[in-house]
């Protein structure tokens, strides 16, 4: 149902826009369809007149013959969001971006045209002015904290997005997964402006979830406690009722768990609790936002300059959980002589992070949910309880005994020193740093769980990262008649180092000292240095001829420090062309049609997120009789190297109307080989396994964008539209069949022949209306793989046969954005969605697990089967006793596809007249939501989840306890002068 | 003019171009790369450690592996009444080729195997004064592994005939990655030995007569002996007995219990697994001793009929307890005890033994005199006769649980239970995953 709304979103977009179009533009004489002087009254949603970035430069759009999709920076600004990969989504067709939960700290996981690895990183790379900046979490606490979280997006200029293998060819061995490359603001030629914006508001969790309160808890548990006898006396061959173990097991249990509010008789049976606490309630909190940016872009002919200082605190919607940022920035461009430019740019940010745990940890605030509504959340004194009053550890002792700061301080800075040597050509020099520290620092006190019986325990965490990397290319634009020639040719540096040191302590006198200094035991310590490097040359080409025949060829030969011997340098070519149709004689004379080009790429770009030392034979650390010797850890593979991706792309990108409607559909087909897997080797080679590059994985697909201006005049409307659909393919996983580490409680695998982490379970068939056993299809197999009797059904989990039941990655994304303006009035909205996932609850199997142990349920289980007839999804209440409850079930996945309101703006600019008086060059108050609305039939808190401390390539998909994403809506005002 | 300067300045970053290979040679911190570990004496002798370190894994020298040996050959002796379902196998002879102590002590003897062949590869490095020695410890850590592995996996030797049955895969050289060279075939069971011989003999001579707990010249002859019994040689199992008992180094103990359950090697010990806490345990303790000694419940019960093999005022029945409900052997009730290999009565037990096989003249002493050296340290009167029968049974009750059993069975050609010395069922199944990895050994598969 949800998938269908998405789906008349879209396509009603679509139809709108082909229908505002039936008049001609009126206004203008238009004898030849030129693209080089737009028609259209309203600046140009096309672009394409502007320069987009390519990687080492830029390039005019309409010549651009691959596949980037470029954001501009304004759509970006003042979005309630920490971090910048969120405030792109839905903005760019075929970016994936998906935060994996709701915790202000969250990574976001972003797929450019799908998954393109197994073992390694499926993350683009993030190029922040030139540099590559590290993307590795050096915490220790809670899941790995999103390390673009330090970026201030709000000095971004634009972000483009580099799709196909042509356009991160020039990125070489890391541009598989494409390039997300983001662009600072630089100063301009003029008066100085001014910027100032502040803004505040709130977060609320997006959704809740329904649980059952005090009373319902209690009659459900002692069904079940009924119905769980019951079965022992069945399995003992007792007469019903003989039995009442559980009975008395649960009635204990449930005057434990009431602590002080527990009601008795006089003779000490109990009757119910005093209280009815919302666990739920008591994870969740209005987080408040606020931020206030400052901000001056000037300059004159020979030096233009940016500076911006921003301020930025956001509480997240976990108790406890929050984010701060301060951050700077300088950039500096100086034309320094008639051949010599230089620049200098600065950014310094300083993050704090109150984490929050991993969503497996029973720390994690939310999975305060298993606990009993007639559990009071303190004792008579005020003090929480924990176990074993409450059912599992009161995550609230966390909260209130235990911190844990993180503080990051970023430093990324960027110098350039260009010569203007002959016509056209010119040499850049550029060096950059990405120097980032990590400050961890968590007490946890003696009432905690990990400080219990220890006195408390502290560790300190400290970890570094050094990024250098430099370049020298020539860079050469020329016109020789009608062939417009541009190229560049150099080389590249890059040396990364990171280093950790560790201490944790135990024992400390009292909660109220909090450093090591004062713990009597030190427990562990330890310390960590890896580091890597990069040496590249590279080179384009770029053709325009007669303005509309285009070839760009492009080369990068790789070296690193990672890839073995055999594979020390890595080639990485590509080619792109394309023929800008419209500018033919033959075209002239063609109706609507204004532009149109067709072009195509194919090349070859590379994963090199593998590991450091993966090629060489290793030796570890062991000892004998107390003397500390060397072992053989690592076999060499002298073959070690980079996963391999070629990838085809073709596209038509088109202009109708003069632009007022444009678009660009692309399709693509992508295989990566060599995937790194680890493979079972003969144990006489004293190994029992190698990393080798062997497998191969398949992403195909298409994208659409389009954007329109419905009308210009007084009132204005434009609206762009991008939608995608990607089909992945897992084609070879080194001869295996199937790759299953999921135990009995995760149901992702690597299959050969199926999207990446299928979920592979049993079939929940329901429930036998006969006795309320759980069934699910037993799916049993002849030889050749066929499926025979699809409608037996039993009730021993152990007889069932696994099929594949869903995908967790969507196959189809989309988002819609609608732009309205009046008068100084702006309102613009965007609608993003995916379609195609399906999602495992793992939660689920505790809390909807129809009364198989004490954790309160969800009210859903209230339609537990009770009677012979009854009909019903949810099998018979069974305390103790497993009835459907395993988690490898279809019983526990859910649709996960979602049509979002994700951003809703709506601002006020007063007019000239007005703010000339106060001498302010612009004014405006805004209203931004995010979040706001969210129509799906997923039975979680989000569907837009992937649980933390699991999530890869293979484990997507998955709800553990994940916190929702934040609802949140700020106000703000926007002055310059 | 000016377009000189230009094209001078133009070829500077194409000088950059030819920028060195070693930028990109990093070296790794958290581990020692292949290249350092072997590069210099001081790192090739700590490598030499790691062969030990990976040797006294408990799945073969910390236990496992003499464990294996008693209970193969146990029946009617001893009962297995563990929980655990391997050892379990191993005692019923119904032994899966997805036995995990199958897998381990075959994984775990390559590990040492190719540590031992990454030494010997680079034995320039060591210094002159101390090649030999280095030289020596690896080849015997390597023969002792490659002469366990093929009384356990290959079909049993054969004395007088060329045993081409199959054996296990002879590896010499270190592991350098992974090629076609890798997939190795089984060696006969007639080439094992002839390595076995070759690099003890080899060991023998470079190692020194003193070694602390390290393998030296004794271990080695030790070992050379043990190696031509099993072979029924017993003309150089004589001489190499002899010459370890006539080097005076190592002295029988006077009270027979003085040799087990000790933290350290006694004057009787020859050579034997070091443990020392918390990265090793002696896993014999585990399975024959009860949890007041760091065992488990009591897994390995010792029968009457076992018991009654010994005469009356034998000093080495009293080691025998009672303990949780059974009687249990008492030699392992040292969780942290040095496992004992190799000790100074196995010698004059295969010298006696070799010396009335042949007959007069008798090498280093009479058969009698060295029975009754055993047979007096036991607490029993001393003999005036002996017969092969009478050695035989008194190195059966001399070195019974410590890991003989099976080998003794099968060179002597006895029956186990209802099984014969070879019947195929007392042989290991080469692990299933590794004729799974490598099809070249399923060409060669033992019956099973």
């Amino acid at each position: 149902m949800q998938r269908i709304l998405f789906f008349l979103f879209v396509f009603s977009g679509l139809a709108l826009q082909m229908t505002a179009q039936q008049k001609p533009i009126t206004g203008v004489a238009t004898g030849a369809k030129d693209n080089q002087t737009f028609t259209s009254l309203e600046p140009d949603e096309s672009g394409l007149d502007e320069d987009i970035i390519v990687g080492y430069g830029s390039q005019n759009k309409s010549y651009v013959t691959s596949s980037i999709s470029k954001v501009d920076g304004e759509k970006l600004m003042n979005k309630p969001v920490p971090t910048i990969e969120l405030a792109l989504q839905g903005k760019s067709a075929g970016v994936f971006i998906e935060a994996v939960n709701g915790k202000s700290t969250a990574f976001s996981r972003v797929r450019i045209r799908g998954t393109s690895s197994i073992y390694a990183t499926s993350q683009p790379l993030f190029i922040v002015d030139g540099i590559p900046v590290t993307v590795d979490a050096l915490n220790l606490s809670g899941a790995a904290i999103n390390p673009l979280a330090s970026i201030n997006f709000n000095d971004v200029e634009s972000v483009e997005i580099l799709k196909d293998a042509a356009s991160s060819a020039i990125y070489g061995s890391r541009g598989a997964n494409g390039v997300v490359i983001i662009n600072t603001k630089k100063g301009f030629s003029g008066d100085t402006k001014i910027n100032f914006s502040f803004k505040s508001g709130f977060s609320d969790p997006s959704h809740r979830r329904e649980f059952m309160n005090a009373d319902e808890y209690i009659s459900y548990l002692r069904e079940a406690a009924v119905n769980g006898d019951l079965q022992e006396d069945k399995a003992y061959g007792y007469s019903p009722g003989t039995i009442s173990f559980w009975e008395n097991y649960v009635e204990t249990k449930l005057k434990n768990f009431s602590g002080w509010a527990a009601i008795t008789d006089k003779n000490g049976n109990y009757l119910g609790s005093k209280v009815d606490t919302d666990w739920q309630d008591l994870a969740f909190r209005r987080g408040t936002i606020y931020s206030a940016d400052l901000s001056a872009q000037g300059g004159n002919d020979k030096l233009r300059f940016y500076a911006g200082g921003s301020f930025n605190s956001q509480e997240g919607i976990l108790v406890s959980n929050g984010i701060e940022k301060a951050s700077g920035r300088l950039n500096i461009e100086n034309k320094a002589n008639k051949f010599t430019d230089v620049g200098f740019s600065l950014a310094l940010s300083r993050t704090a992070i109150n984490q929050v745990p991993s969503d497996n940890f029973y720390s994690n605030p939310l999975q305060l949910v298993a606990l009993s509504p007639i559990t009071p959340p303190r004792d008579e004194y005020g003090e929480l309880y924990n176990r074993p009053v409450t059912a599992y550890y009161n995550s609230l002792l966390d909260v209130e005994y235990a911190t844990v700061k993180i503080t990051e301080y970023r430093s990324l800075v960027n110098g350039y020193l260009n010569f203007n040597l002959f016509n056209g050509m010119k040499w850049k020099n550029e060096l950059g740093f990405d120097l980032y520290n990590l400050k961890e620092n968590a007490r946890y006190g003696e009432k905690t769980d990990a400080g219990t019986g220890v006195n408390g325990y502290g560790f300190a965490n400290s970890g570094q990262n050094q990024n250098i990397t430099g370049r020298s290319y020539l860079d050469y634009t020329n016109i020789f008649g009608n062939l417009d020639v541009s190229g560049i040719l150099g080389t590249e540096y890059q040396y990364v180092t990171s280093e950790t040191l560790y201490a944790e302590g135990q024992e400390f006198p009292v909660d109220a000292l909090k450093t090591l200094a004062s713990a009597n035991n030190i427990s562990g310590a330890s310390s960590t240095l890896t580091k890597y490097n990069f040496l590249s040359y590279f080179s384009r080409v770029n053709l325009v001829y007669n303005a509309k025949y285009l070839l760009t060829l492009t080369c990068r030969v790789d070296g690193s420090s990672r890839f073995g011997i055999n594979n020390q340098y890595g080639f990485f070519p590509a080619a792109s062309i394309g023929w800008i149709v419209s500018k033919e004689d033959f075209f002239a004379g063609v109706p609507v049609i204004n532009f149109l080009k067709v072009r195509s790429s194919y090349g070859v770009t590379g994963n090199a997120d593998i590991s450091d030392f993966g090629h060489m034979g290793l030796y570890d650390a062991g000892s004998y009789n107390g003397i500390s010797g060397l072992i053989p850890g690592q076999i060499q593979n002298p073959d070690f190297k980079w996963e391999t991706t070629k990838q085809f792309d073709a596209g038509i990108d088109f202009g109708l109307y003069g632009n007022k409607i444009y678009g660009e559909i692309d399709v693509y087909h992508k295989k990566s080989n060599g995937i790194l897997l680890p493979v079972q080797i003969p144990a006489t080679s004293g190994f029992s396994v190698q990393m080798q590059n062997t497998g191969s994985i398949q992403n195909k697909g298409f994208e659409i964008l389009l954007t329109s201006n419905n009308l210009s005049g007084n009132i204005t409307w434009n609206t762009s539209l991008n939608f995608s659909v990607n089909k992945n393919k897992v084609l070879d996983i080194g001869g295996q069949d199937i790759i299953d580490n999921g135990g009995i409680r995760y149901m992702n695998v690597v299959k050969k022949g199926y999207p990446i982490g299928v979920f592979y379970g049993a079939e929940y068939a329901g429930v036998d209306y006969y006795n309320g056993d759980a069934l699910w299809y037993i799916n049993e197999r002849d030889a050749n793989g066929n499926i025979v009797n699809p409608d037996e059904t039993t009730n021993v989990f152990d007889d069932v046969n696994f099929v594949f039941l869903g995908n967790p990655n969507p196959d189809y994304i989309g988002a819609i954005t609608n732009t309205f303006g009046y008068k100084g009035v702006e309102f613009e909205f965007t609608f993003q969605g995916v379609a195609g996932n399906k999602i495992h609850l793992i939660g689920d199997q505790w809390m909807a697990s129809n009364g198989v142990w004490y954790d309160n349920q969800l009210k859903s289980q209230l339609k537990s089967w009770k009677n012979t007839g009854d009909v019903t999804m949810v099998p018979q209440a069974r305390f103790a006793w497993d009835n459907g409850n395993q988690s490898r079930s279809s019983r526990y996945l859910s649709d996960g596809s979602y049509l979002k309101l994700r951003n809703v703006t709506l601002s006020y600019e007063f007019p000239q007249t007005l703010t000339n008086k106060i001498n302010l060059s612009r004014l405006k108050i805004f209203f931004e939501g995010q979040n706001l609305l969210t129509f799906t039939q997923y039975e979680g808190w989000d569907p837009e989840v992937s649980a933390d401390f699991l999530v890869n390539n293979i484990y997507s998909g998955c709800d553990f306890y994940s916190a929702p994403q934040p609802r949140s809506v700020v106000f703000g005002i926007n002055i310059s002068f | 003019m000016r377009k000189y300067i230009y094209l001078t300045i133009l070829s500077v970053p194409l000088l950059l171009v030819t920028a060195c290979d070693k930028l990109l040679e990093l070296e790794p911190s958290q581990n020692v790369s292949e290249n350092t570990a072997l590069g210099s004496d001081e790192n090739i002798k700590s490598v030499l450690i790691g062969a030990y370190s990976l040797f006294d894994d408990p799945g073969i020298y910390g236990g496992n592996l003499l464990r294996n040996a008693e209970l193969l050959g146990g029946n009617g002796e001893i009962l297995w009444t563990g929980t655990s379902d391997d050892p379990r196998q191993i005692f019923y002879k119904t032994i899966s080729a997805t036995n995990s102590d199958v897998l381990a002590q075959w994984v775990d003897s390559y590990e040492v195997i190719n540590t031992c062949n990454n030494i010997v590869s680079a034995l320039e490095v060591v210094k002159n004064d101390d090649r030999n020695r280095v030289e020596g410890e690896a080849l015997f850590l390597r023969a002792l592994i490659y002469f366990d592995l093929v009384r356990f996996f290959g079909m049993p030797y054969e004395a007088g005939i060329i045993n081409n049955q199959p054996g296990v895969p002879i590896v010499l050289k270190p592991s350098r990655g992974i090629d076609k060279k890798s997939y190795v075939l089984r060696n006969s069971v007639e080439q094992v030995y002839i390595q076995v011989i070759t690099d003890l003999k080899a060991a023998a001579a470079k190692l020194p007569e003193e070694n602390g707990v390290f393998a030296s010249r004794g271990s080695a002859n030790a070992l050379l002996a043990r190696v031509y019994l099993q072979k029924g040689d017993y003309d150089n199992a004589r001489k190499t007995a002899n010459e370890v008992i006539s080097s005076n180094k190592y002295t029988l103990l006077t009270d027979y219990a003085d040799v087990f359950n000790q933290y350290y090697n006694t004057p009787e010990d020859i050579f034997a697994t070091q443990i020392m806490p918390p990265e090793s345990y002696n896993s014999m303790t585990i399975f024959f001793s009860i949890p007041e000694f760091g065992g488990n419940y009591g897994d390995i019960e010792i029968l009457d009929s076992h018991l009654s093999l010994y005469p009356a005022g034998d000093r080495r029945k009293d080691l025998f307890f009672s303990g949780n409900g059974a009687m249990r052997c008492g030699k392992w009730n040292n969780l942290y005890g040095r496992v004992n290999l190799i000790r100074l009565a196995e010698m004059y037990l295969i010298r006696a033994e070799s010396n009335i096989r042949l007959g007069a003249p008798y090498v280093g002493a009479t058969p009698l005199d060295d029975y009754n050296t055993i047979h007096t340290r036991a607490g029993l009167t001393p003999a005036s006769s002996v017969t092969l029968n009478d050695i035989i049974l008194e190195r059966r009750l001399e070195l019974a649980f410590e890991g003989h059993r099976i080998h003794d069975i099968k060179r002597l050609k006895e029956n186990v239970g209802t099984w014969t010395y070879n019947d195929t069922m007392l042989v290991f199944p080469i692990p299933a995953r590794e004729l799974e990895v490598n099809p070249m050994l399923k060409s060669q598969m033992t019956p099973d």
